[in-house]
């Protein structure tokens, strides 16, 4: 167990932590710094609020139903020539 | 009217979930929805001509987004890739939070920017860090997913989506002093 972490590397550890690509062990490092470090917290948040607004404009976003329908005809006319 | 062949039925049921995710990406690849349907329609038609190389339980939003991005580079795309420098030292990963620390220190300012501005941001990074970004952020896809659409290493996919992050914050920040959402402390009197 760990208690070294420093504010630098749980900083540098946080990208990999928001993809839920971190190691389990350095997750758990990572999480027991953020308790005892509210500015490193702060910082967490910080970046969960940007990851959260590149996460809407797809909401909304779906293929346009002529492209689709488009796209379906072509497939079938693909599939029938075989 | 012949019946859809196994393989149309399999291509259907695996590839067509994956439109909307495709024409996204296609959008911010292109930055035009014209020559972004053009694009996924190119890309589902080689799909279904290369079908048989796809191996069925695999990664298919994966696979046809290489195809995509492919189709991309090789027919539509206007001027090279110039490549860009990762100057990755000179970034901190913390610059804008340090910026707003004092007045928005967890970032509320990020909900108050709407969509279409964020879109425009995006559409000015450089297209190595954007289609990263796109993959990652928007899309959701994993390091090893981006890595193998884009046919680089995982580390490079780490160092691209970091710096592509950096390079967003910065000009959605100024974007947010510019327009009044964040008022910035005044700089200390000398």
């Amino acid at each position: 167990m760990h208690e070294t972490l420093d504010c630098l590397d749980a900083i540098a550890w946080v990208q990999d932590y928001l993809k839920h690509e971190l190691t389990p062990e350095r997750t758990a490092e990572l999480r027991a710094h953020l308790e005892r470090c509210p500015p490193c917290f702060r910082y967490v948040r910080f970046e969960q609020r940007f990851l959260e607004m590149l996460e809407r404009p797809a909401q909304g976003c779906t293929c346009p139903e002529a492209l689709r329908a488009r796209i379906e005809r072509e497939l079938s006319r693909e599939m029938e020539q075989g | 009217m012949a019946e859809p062949t196994t393989a149309g039925r399999q291509f259907d049921a695996e590839a067509l979930p994956h439109l909307d995710a495709l024409y996204r990406v296609a959008l911010r690849l292109t930055g035009d929805p014209s020559q972004a349907e053009d694009l996924v329609q190119d890309t589902m038609l080689k799909a279904y001509r290369a079908w048989q190389q796809y191996r069925p339980g695999t990664n298919a939003k994966g696979w046809l987004l290489t195809i995509l991005r492919n189709t991309f580079i090789n027919d539509y795309r206007r001027r090279k890739l110039e490549p860009v420098a990762t100057d990755l030292e000179a970034v901190e990963p913390h610059a804008i939070y340090r910026a707003v620390e004092d007045v928005d220190p967890e970032g509320a300012f990020f909900a108050k920017i709407v969509d279409d501005q964020v879109l425009e941001a995006i559409d000015a990074l450089p297209p190595e860090f954007r289609e990263v970004l796109v993959l990652s952020d928007m899309e959701g896809l994993r390091y090893g997913e981006i890595a193998e659409t884009l046919h680089v290493p995982v580390g490079t996919v780490k160092s691209r989506l970091f710096r592509a992050r950096r390079l967003l914050q910065q000009s959605l920040y100024e974007y947010a002093v510019e327009t009044g959402i964040i008022t910035p402390r005044e700089a200390p009197h000398a």
